[in-house]
């Protein structure tokens, strides 16, 4: 399994200014498998963008939005992008500012076809 | 969410703590089970009987770590339907204290675990150094320490 988990995450890390890719569980907020390229606490992102991607589907499930296809948080010095699907896995990309939101969006729903 | 400290410089790396973490519920106690902070109980008694099963539960963890693993596990998670329960030691230079915190659908483990990791390097940071080595815990000693600790948070 965790094979199949570093393939997933190794084509999104290699795409250009990918710094991080993370599969984390959105209930428990950890790590089920990372691909860290920098040398932040992977542990930290994956708590609080599992958190972050809780609130964002509650929210839109709340608005009757229906479900989250993808998240994009753009900040000063890079960009954290996650899809969920039907499990309770959360795959979350870190970026840099320059890097290709589409490709990587493109790479993330592939990543979560994959998975499920 | 009201905390009631016995020793005061626990109480603003205990609310920074509870606010980012989300947490419902926490308890700071020595390894006896005499509480030295709380936040989020509204009676005596609740305070003095999750202090004595999170005494009893990590000292238990602590043990089955050595005996497994050679050292005392660090942490303890449960994970009901609605709450969760994660117990931890706390070190500083006035001892070795354990937390408790119980948490819900609004946070996560793996939260509470980031921010309790800062909680721990605030206390640390925060303790000021013991001025008299306390003596051991008697039973003697106990009811009346556990008494007066109540009392102070609960105002009896």
């Amino acid at each position: 399994m965790t094979t199949r988990f570093a393939t997933i995450l190794d084509a999104l890390t290699r795409q250009r200014g990918v710094r991080a890719s993370l599969l984390v569980s959105e209930r428990d907020g950890l790590v089920v498998h990372s691909n860290l390229r920098f040398g932040q606490d992977g542990d930290r992102v994956a708590a609080l963008a599992a958190s972050m991607y809780r609130k964002a589907r509650l929210s839109a499930d709340a608005a009757r939005l229906g479900a989250v296809a993808f998240l994009q948080l753009d900040a000063e010095r890079g960009r954290i992008c996650a899809v969920g699907g039907r499990s309770d896995l959360v795959i979350v990309v870190v970026a840099e500012p320059a890097a290709n939101v589409g490709m990587i969006r493109v790479e993330l729903l592939k990543a979560l076809e994959w998975l499920e | 969410m009201i905390i009631a400290t016995v020793e005061p410089w626990v109480e603003p790396p205990l609310k920074r703590y509870l606010d980012e973490a989300r947490a419902r519920l926490a308890l700071l106690l020595h390894p006896s089970g005499q509480v030295v902070a709380q936040a989020g109980f509204t009676r005596a008694v609740d305070v003095m009987t999750a202090c004595a099963l999170a005494a009893a539960a990590h000292a238990t963890a602590s043990e089955l770590g050595r005996q497994l693993d050679g050292r005392p596990f660090r942490g303890l998670h449960y994970a009901g339907p609605e709450r969760e329960g994660y117990l931890s030691a706390v070190d500083t230079a006035r001892g070795s204290y354990i937390c408790l915190t119980v948490f819900d659908h609004e946070s996560s483990l793996g939260l509470v675990r980031t921010f309790f990791g800062e909680l721990c390097r605030e206390l640390a940071a925060a303790a000021p150094p013991l001025a008299v080595l306390r003596g051991p815990m008697l039973d003697v000693n106990f009811e009346e320490d556990l008494n007066r600790n109540l009392a102070a948070m609960f105002g009896r």
